[in-house]
């Protein structure tokens, strides 16, 4: 116990949906401040894994511990819903896009502000105009993420890559002490992929994030730590050239390959 | 570049840069130009309809403008549409037993007022009884929402249904209400007033027999009816809870109202309870639904299932919502003076279009016969009487053409709330 205890802890994490196991049995830890990549063959249980952390899904078995910057000691968030892991500072991105549509750019940040700042939603009778400090840091993170000037457009306006960036500064006004990004890079062309890529090291700096993320020069250039999930499993945990050199990773990734063209059975002799 | 970063300061600068440069109170007034412009029109509407009435114009009048008894209604049933928008458009949960609110707070005076409500003695002043029902309405949608609230969409819709129309024939059959419940209760004693409770200079008496009437007001000669008096009073309660409304609106609660509406997952993902949020919108509607019942029951005296728990009740405040501008608080009160409108021009009574048109119509053209058909048969036919099936194909035309209806149109087309924009363009004016 010489470091501080992990930020987020999971033991023995699964979920199964009737017969299929999508997460199995998952121990893992993150130290605050690390930008941990989540890889793995399409199906592996990211998104789900995801899920489970936030409390859209209820784990099968196994717990979840989450140690918030402003508590002493963990928290074990298991059962927690998905408003309590976000008050508590576990927030997340989406793999397809999920803003507020017809309210405007600022709003859009601004209401998340405004879920971080607790009772202020129930002050009913004052109008929204008097809480200038939701207005405030909205405007800074529209700033950080380069939306300072479409503050204003409905969020539906805006182009895929901006709508992109949108889901970040979402997830970034609940002041996460953990953010969680499901492929930010998800449908964006490959010019702007430098720029989702900027953004995420921004954000990186001053705060602990998970990615998932298909995209390869993204994960290896940006990652301290990349760990891989095959089948609920995790299979490889480590910083990104060992992950690269491992022979069970390119193994489930062949395998991952092979069960879009051949027979199931073959790639599991494969895999196995 | 460079320019791209100087346009934000402008952007802040028009959002909320004038906030503090000037007094709240001319701010205030500034923005609620278009609210004091339309808060005059319905004031001055009996009076001008009066004079009307007098002059040479009186049978057109007559024929075109709704009655007073009309604009009465719209202020119940338009105060009733609105709270129903209240959650549906903002939450996007649609309330079709939102009659059952409605019912609530009419029997609930009713009730109250005959002494039927245990600990509630039968001379209460009628504001009391008002807010009892809101309350016990705000309490019902409690009740309701633990349930419904597990479901979303359409199935929200029909559970909500569900619970009004088992209410309705509860509410049909119990003996308790009156001696015969299908047909309703009255108001056994004398008038009910809407002012201060228990200050009676301060208090006025509604209804259309029982009201107050004033004669010769301050020396002008100009009588106000019992009918007039009923309609400033109800109107005084509906702007207080249309301003109500508005401000929980632009709250901190009712921005949190719209995100469930524009994505509830990703709400709940950003750190909102939604299922508080939700009923909280959903018992504040109900209470405003309350208040329009105990209206409704206060000036009319008699309350009926037909008229308050019925599902129709519910389908009217829909219509009305839907032309006026679902998602905006004053657009069904706009959609209820057409719907009113309409009905009272084109009702079989003696002063509708149809009537008119036989008064002022040459009898030679009334009856001329073309293949088998006069005139006066198509009168008959297609304007008589016939307010429901036009409001019908008005519904269907708004949600093909106009689906923001008319102040979502308006809204569109001047980029923001007509409040709002409005004040921007008397500045624009000014300068």
């Amino acid at each position: 116990m010489t470091s501080a205890e992990p930020l987020l802890a999971t033991s023995g994490l699964t979920r199964e949906f009737g017969g299929i196991t999508a997460v199995d049995g998952v121990d893992f830890t993150l130290a605050d401040g690390e930008l941990c990549s989540v890889i793995g063959p399409n199906g592996a249980g990211k998104t789900t894994f995801f899920n489970l952390l936030t409390g859209v899904l209820e784990p099968t078995r196994g717990t979840v511990e989450f140690s918030p910057s402003d508590r002493d000691g963990a928290v074990d968030v298991t059962d927690a819903s998905p408003h309590e892991t976000a008050l508590l500072g576990l927030h997340r991105s989406y793999q397809i896009t999920n803003v507020f549509p017809t309210v405007s750019v600022l709003e859009n940040v601004r209401i998340a502000v405004q879920a971080h700042r607790g009772n202020d939603t129930w002050r009913f009778w004052r109008n929204v105009h008097a809480f200038d400090d939701h207005f405030v840091e909205a405007e800074r993170i529209l700033e950080r993420i380069g939306l300072a000037e479409s503050a204003d457009r409905p969020a539906e306006t805006l182009s895929h890559g901006e709508k992109r960036s949108l889901e970040i500064g979402i997830a970034l006004a609940g002041d996460p002490d953990l953010l969680l990004l499901d492929e930010p890079t998800a449908g964006v062309s490959s010019e702007d992929v430098a720029q989702v890529t900027a953004l995420i090291e921004d954000v990186a700096a001053d705060h602990a994030i998970m990615l998932i993320e298909h995209n390869m020069d993204v994960v290896m250039g940006i990652s301290d730590r990349v760990v891989v999930l095959d089948r609920g499993e995790l299979i490889a945990d480590g910083d990104p050239e060992t992950v690269r050199e491992s022979e069970a990773v390119q193994r489930a990734y062949l395998g991952g390959y092979e069960d879009d063209g051949a027979a199931d059975a073959g790639a599991g002799v494969t895999a196995g | 570049m460079t320019d791209s970063s100087e346009r934000p300061l402008e952007v802040e600068e028009t959002n909320r840069g004038t906030r503090t440069d000037e007094g709240w109170l001319s701010e205030y007034a500034r923005d609620h130009v278009v609210h004091g412009l339309v808060i005059v029109a319905f004031l001055v509407y009996p009076v001008v309809y009066d004079l009307l009435g007098r002059s040479p114009l009186a049978s057109e009048a007559a024929a075109f403008l709704p009655g007073l008894t009309f604009m009465i209604a719209v202020l119940y049933l338009g105060l009733f549409a609105m709270s129903f928008d209240f959650v549906s458009g903002y939450t996007g949960y649609l309330s079709f037993g939102h009659a059952a609110f409605y019912g609530t707070g009419a029997y609930a005076v009713v009730l109250a007022t005959n002494g039927k409500i245990p600990g509630v003695p039968a001379d209460t002043p009628f504001v009391l009884t008002m807010l009892l029902g809101a309350v016990l309405a705000g309490v019902l949608a409690l009740a309701m929402g633990a349930v419904s609230f597990r479901l979303t969409g359409v199935y929200f819709a029909m559970i909500t249904l569900g619970f009004a129309q088992v209410l309705y024939e509860l509410v049909r059959n119990w003996g308790y209400v009156s001696p015969n419940p299908s047909e309703g209760a009255t108001v056994d004693g004398g008038a009910l007033e809407v002012g201060v409770p228990y200050v009676d200079s301060l208090g006025l008496a509604v209804g259309r027999l029982t009201g107050d009437s004033f004669e010769n007001v301050l020396g002008t000669g100009f009588d106000v009816s019992a009918t007039m008096t009923s309609y400033y009073a109800l109107a005084l309660v509906v702007v207080v809870c249309y301003f109500s409304m508005q401000r929980i609106i632009h709250s901190p609660f009712g921005k949190a109202m719209i995100a469930v509406r524009e994505n509830e997952e990703r709400a709940e993902a950003v750190g909102y309870d939604v299922f508080r949020i939700k009923m909280g919108a959903f018992a504040a509607s109900a209470f405003f639904a309350g208040i329009a019942g105990a209206l409704f029951a206060g000036y009319s005296r008699s309350v009926s299932p037909e008229s308050t728990y019925f599902f129709l009740v519910t389908a009217d405040a829909l219509i009305v919502t839907i032309v006026g501008g679902i998602g905006t608080l004053a657009g069904p009160l706009y959609g209820t003076v057409f719907h009113e409108w309409l009905g009272d021009v084109l009702s079989t009574e003696d002063d509708g279009i149809a009537t008119y048109l036989r008064e002022t119509v040459p009898e030679g053209l009334l009856t001329t016969d073309v293949g088998g058909v006069t005139f006066a048969d198509v009168i008959n036919s297609v304007v008589d009487g016939r307010a429901p099936l036009y409001l019908g194909i008005v519904f269907v035309l708004f949600v093909l053409f106009v689906p923001n209806g008319l102040l979502g149109t308006v809204r569109d087309r001047l980029g923001g709330t007509v409040a709002e924009r409005t004040g921007d363009v008397l500045e624009r004016y000014r300068r």
